[in-house]
């Protein structure tokens, strides 16, 4: 279905991978690129960006750099950007660097919390670059 | 809606589907579907079972069970296969034992 097309380019990636409705899963999944969720989840998810439809069911550990929820989700969220539809249930603590919105008629509870940390990381890790570079030079 | 799972993903586990699954990614463990299609950049180390049909371009170590059975020229398969009926294309790499179910 979607596998053919990417034939012609080796490295990037037309589309999204889809698991369906009828779909269980029990186990880790990561995907380098975008992902979309209809059926049963158990495991840890890290991704790009992922996506549970209405009709999806998540429980554990969820990394992406965006997510959006529709459908159910429990355990923990770490997440640059979260949202959460109208029809979802959340069950989880969520972790955001970026933005999080919520449409009316959702239903969560959970700790909610605003981080910033990898980029204080990424920070760090150019000023150690520069102070070795100055070295050498003098 | 059957499922599709493309190649930048990478699976550790068991996954059950119930109508038609379509994989290219990289798997650790067992696939069970209604019709199973690999595609050539599939890497899977984990047993196959479909009800109606397998179709593999990919490279699978483990073993395979399904009515219909398809390997196509670019796979690697190493393992065990059951089937009714077995098509391998020309160019096709493999390390199996094969057995055919009479009904």
């Amino acid at each position: 279905m979607f596998f053919k097309s990417n034939i012609k380019n080796q490295d990037q990636v037309d589309g999204f991978s889809y698991l369906g409705e009828s779909v269980r899963f029990e186990g880790d999944i990561d995907c380098k690129g975008e992902i979309e969720i209809a059926g049963k989840i158990k495991g840890n998810i890290k991704a790009n960006k992922l996506k549970i439809l209405e009709t999806g069911t998540v429980r554990g550990t969820v990394q992406a750099t965006h997510v959006e929820i529709l459908g159910f989700i429990s355990g923990e969220i770490q997440s640059e950007n979260i949202h959460i539809g109208e029809k979802a249930t959340v069950r989880a603590n969520l972790n955001f660097e970026n933005n999080l919105s919520v449409s009316e008629g959702a239903d969560i509870s959970g700790r909610v919390q605003k981080i910033k940390k990898e980029k204080s990381k990424k920070i760090e890790a150019d000023n150690v670059k520069y102070l070795q570079h100055t070295k050498v030079s003098s | 809606m059957p499922s599709v799972i493309l190649k930048d993903t990478k699976l550790i586990g068991n996954l059950i589907q119930k109508d038609s699954l379509t994989f290219d990614g990289v798997l650790t463990g067992d696939l069970k579907a209604q019709e199973i299609i690999i595609g050539e950049h599939a890497h899977i180390v984990g047993n196959l079972s479909a009800d109606h049909n397998i179709e593999i371009s990919g490279m699978v170590t483990g073993d395979i069970s399904s009515e219909k059975i398809r390997l196509n020229s670019t796979a690697k398969i190493k393992g065990k296969l059951f089937h009714r009926s077995l098509v391998v294309d020309d160019g096709a790499q493999l390390e199996i034992a094969a057995s055919t179910r009479k009904k």
